[in-house]
């Protein structure tokens, strides 16, 4: 203890040199976040400029916020910042508390082998591309021939029922195939998390009569509530972004009243219609909507819970 | 200790290959501008070319080829970048050592080296790569007119200055020249992408495939394309119903309920549905066809109604006529539920099992067509007119070529493709090699037995590998493309190389043959390619953002006609803010002053 305290006290320059191949290690990582999520920040500039094929980036000219006033002041603006918001809130907190009930039950599960294969089967999904997933939704649901008009043929329905077409099955079927895909995946950390709690106290809560759900519930849930509070700070961040690939490839005639989100219309407008700038400037607007969301949901966290990423 | 040495020197490894790998994705290219492999690699693209033969066959070249002839051009390479996924699919796997392309080296010294990018889509792909400024010496894309998705693109690029100016080049060249000639290109081309008035004088782009003769308004079987509903032969003999008697959209409806209570059975035994989507998926595309009389919009859905007033098709009434016909064909299960939305696979699926009585759309020259008896073309359906001629606009034209401003010598580039475009390119690129692929018997190119019999095989690799020629498109899809002035019936005798000899298409012809088109000339441009203006610019952009296909299906599939009548206000309010009024505005100041501008008929 001694020693960690005195090497915590040390100067940065002794700890680099004691510790070098760890900074070594830590350089790629570095240079990945520069390169990859810190110098395309100084791109946003784009929103502010007519682009130019030719001039690039830094050499075209400002159009100060002509792009802001033309999004805000367009027909589909509230429609498209509602959508955004109703799908982020269906991912970020809808979804949010299924992995860590799956974490608890998996975590409850005494057979190895069946939990093994369980966490196997469930986080499998997380692999697939959204194209994939989608086309299986599409030949699923398909209005005809598909497995679920065909069971419900087979009750005695009409089983013609063209669900993605439909608007209201929009969310449902958002709902369940995002949760399956990626239910498994998030529980992993939660069942880290819950590997690290002591597992004294579930002895001592047993021997004081505490029942599988009472341990649950005042052992386990407290025990990871720091994983819990950081996973759900960084994930309203999200609520802005709804994902590109899987709304687009649900998004039908029929449900785009629903489907047409930020995500999309900035694939639609900037790369299939060439309005960069227009993009960007609706790009800038959903990162700035996430990092204010981050900050307050963290600081919320912080006096709710004491838990906060910084 | 030597754990530790070994651990540390793992991580240092570890550490060094990790940032290798971070910093290999962020290589630069160097300019762009260049023709080498280095940007080939840059860019993560194809090319069937193995680059170290390269210089051997350059080498070779210089040596034999240098000022033998008046084709010679330059000891060069040069890149096109095709965003054509036709080309892609139909290139031969060795670009260097292919004969065509041996061939073209010879003669003009220039060794062709085409790329692509693999993409969602070619215009995504464009768009991506014009806006990043990484194009090779020269690109090639679709572009039938300037209403496509792509004109845009190219439009800004050329005002940005990315291509290269063309304009000194055109008058002395063998083929190009043409394009200066009054009446030689189509007034789209002319106006609106090739001598554009917003170009102050410059040629960026060139606009491919225009033919030498226009024979619009000629109907030839021997090339004639066939388009819309098809039907099964079968269901129509057992109806005894004849075809091209199925004209109006009662006709068509009546067709429909007879199919439906025929109770005909597909491949599987299910009920077959009367009308399916298109052959290639989904699209509110075959409602041009399937539903013509309805479809008022007839100018990207614009037009001028009987009292000279332009509108909108959606501002009009004949928007509910045609909803409200579709959605009886769906109510009364008529009509395939996926009928504008089902994916290419299914539908080809869905064909195969014969699961549908009529395909929306397909035509002549598609494998499912032309390889059996079982599909034969219906109507054509009358159109807003009430005749069934089929609607041409005088010549047309197909792709587009630019050429990178900073490209190495950019009059070469320009003069190779001129070169391809004469008679002695197109025949090379058609025909390929005499004494290989073709012999000339009277003045005339004549395919060999060989080559004649892999054509009717449609024995792709052969064409692509072993000589490396278009054969009218079935071969190398490059040389149909690139090229412009075609006239295959003036210059080698026949409609396309092998036609005069029977070919794999002898049922696409006979169809042709059997069921004959008429045509009827509608002059004009599309009424959104006067979008492009300046002073258009921002209803352009409010304009485009709004999708009335989308608007349109969505109105299809409403739950009963409130929903329907709400569908269609809410987008009539979309247009007149988008700036619908202006455009309208501005098209009745065109229409005034040239009647013939637009395309506007009813």
């Amino acid at each position: 203890m001694k020693s960690k305290a005195k090497i915590q006290k040390a100067p940065v320059g002794k700890r680099i040199i004691k510790f070098w191949p760890l900074y070594v290690m830590l350089i790629p990582c570095v240079v990945y976040y520069i390169l990859i999520c810190y110098v395309p920040i100084a791109g946003n500039v784009l929103a502010f400029k007519d682009y130019s094929f030719k001039k690039g980036i830094w050499g075209s000219d400002w159009v100060g916020l002509r792009y802001f006033r033309t999004f805000f002041s367009s027909y589909d603006c509230l429609r498209l910042i509602k959508n955004t918001l109703t799908v982020g809130l269906i991912k970020c907190i809808l979804e949010f508390p299924f992995a860590i009930i799956l974490a608890l039950m998996l975590n409850e599960v005494r057979n190895m082998k069946f939990k093994k294969v369980s966490q196997t089967i469930t986080y499998l999904p997380h692999f697939l591309s959204s194209v994939i997933i989608v086309t299986m939704i599409q030949r699923i649901l398909a209005p005809n021939n598909g497995v679920l008009n065909q069971i419900i043929a087979a009750f005695g329905g009409k089983g013609d029922t063209f669900f993605l077409m439909e608007s209201n099955y929009f969310y449902p079927i958002l709902f369940v195939m995002d949760l399956w895909r990626n239910i498994g995946w998030d529980s992993i950390i939660y069942l880290a998390a819950i590997a690290g709690v002591d597992t004294a106290l579930y002895e001592a809560a047993e021997m004081d009569g505490c029942g599988k759900l009472g341990r649950m519930w005042h052992i386990t849930l407290p025990g990871i509530r720091g994983t819990i509070g950081l996973l759900f700070i960084m994930g309203v961040g999200g609520l802005l972004s709804s994902g590109f690939e899987q709304i687009y490839l649900l998004r039908t005639p029929g449900n785009m009243d629903l489907a047409d989100t930020l995500d999309v219309y900035v694939v639609n407008v900037g790369l299939m219609g060439g309005q960069f700038g227009y993009a960007s400037a609706i790009g800038l607007v959903q990162g700035i909507v996430g990092l204010v969301i981050v900050i307050t949901a963290n600081k919320i966290c912080k006096k709710m819970t004491e838990v906060s990423l910084w | 200790m030597k754990k530790k040495v070994l651990k540390r020197m793992f991580s240092v490894l570890l550490a060094g290959t990790m940032m290798a790998t971070v910093l290999a994705g962020c290589g630069n290219d160097g300019g762009n501008t260049g023709s080498g492999d280095s940007q080939q690699s840059s860019q993560n693209e194809f090319s069937a070319q193995p680059s170290d033969d390269t210089s051997s066959a350059e080498g070779e070249s210089q040596a034999e080829g240098q000022g033998q002839s008046d084709e010679w051009i330059a000891d060069r390479e040069i890149v096109l970048h095709a965003y054509v996924d036709d080309i892609y699919n139909a290139l031969p796997d060795d670009q260097v050592n292919n004969p065509v392309f041996k061939e073209i080296k010879e003669r003009t010294g220039i060794q062709l080296k085409v790329t692509f990018t693999p993409g969602e889509s070619n215009s995504k792909t464009l768009a991506a790569q014009l806006a990043a400024g990484t194009i090779p010496d020269a690109i090639v894309c679709y572009l039938n007119n300037s209403a496509r998705p792509e004109f845009p693109l190219l439009h800004k690029a050329a005002k940005d200055g990315l291509f290269a100016d063309l304009s000194e080049y055109i008058p002395n060249s063998k083929v190009y020249s043409k394009y200066m000639e009054e009446g030689y290109l189509p007034n789209d081309s002319y106006k609106n992408i090739v001598f554009r008035e917003d170009f102050d004088g410059a040629v960026y782009l060139l606009h491919l495939g225009v033919d030498a003769v226009d024979r619009s308004m000629i109907y030839d079987p021997q090339e004639a394309y066939i388009g819309g509903p098809y039907i099964q032969k079968s269901i129509i003999d057992a109806l005894q119903i004849d075809p091209t008697s199925v004209r109006t959209s009662e006709d068509f409806y009546n067709l429909l309920v007879k199919i439906k209570e025929g109770g005909f059975k597909d491949d599987n035994g299910n009920d077959v549905i009367p009308l399916g989507p298109k052959y290639w998926g989904g699209s509110v595309d075959a409602m041009d066809w399937d539903f013509r009389s309805l479809m008022w919009g007839v100018s990207d859905n614009y037009n001028m109604d009987a009292d000279g007033q332009i509108y909108h098709f959606a501002e009009t009434e004949y928007v509910y006529d045609l909803i409200n016909y579709v959605r009886k064909l769906l109510a009364e299960g008529l009509l395939h539920q996926e009928y504008f939305t089902m994916d290419e696979t299914r539908a080809d699926e869905l064909y195969r099992n014969h699961s549908c009585a009529i395909m929306g759309d397909v035509h002549n020259y598609v494998d499912i067509v032309y390889e059996s008896e079982d599909w034969i073309p219906l109507g054509p359906l009358n159109d807003i007119q009430g005749n069934n001629k089929m609607v041409t606009s005088g010549k047309g034209a197909r792709g587009c070529l630019a050429i990178s401003d900073e490209a190495e010598n950019p009059e070469e580039i320009f003069r190779f493709f001129d070169w391809l475009s004469t008679y002695e390119g197109q025949l090379l690129g058609q025909y390929g090699i005499e004494g290989l692929s073709y012999n000339m018997v009277d003045g005339m190119p004549q395919l060999t037995e060989e080559a004649l019999d892999h054509l009717n095989k449609g024995d792709e690799k052969w064409m692509w590998n072993e000589v490396g020629a278009a054969f009218g498109g079935s071969g190398v899809y490059l040389f149909e493309f690139i090229t412009t002035d075609k006239n295959n019936i003036d210059y080698f005798g026949e409609a396309r190389p092998g036609a005069a000899g029977g070919s794999t298409f002898q049922r696409s012809v006979d169809l042709a043959t059997q069921y004959p088109r008429e045509y009827k000339l509608v002059e004009g441009l599309a009424a959104t390619s006067y979008l492009n203006s300046d002073d258009m610019a921002e209803i352009k952009a409010q304009l485009s953002l709004l999708n009335f296909d989308d608007v349109l299906v969505q109105a299809i599939f409403a739950k009963d006609d409130a929903e329907v009548k709400s569908i269609i206000e809410s987008f009539r309010a979309q247009l007149k803010s988008s700036g619908n009024d202006q455009f309208k505005e501005k098209l009745m100041e065109i229409y005034n002053e040239d009647p013939k501008a637009i395309n506007f008929y009813r």
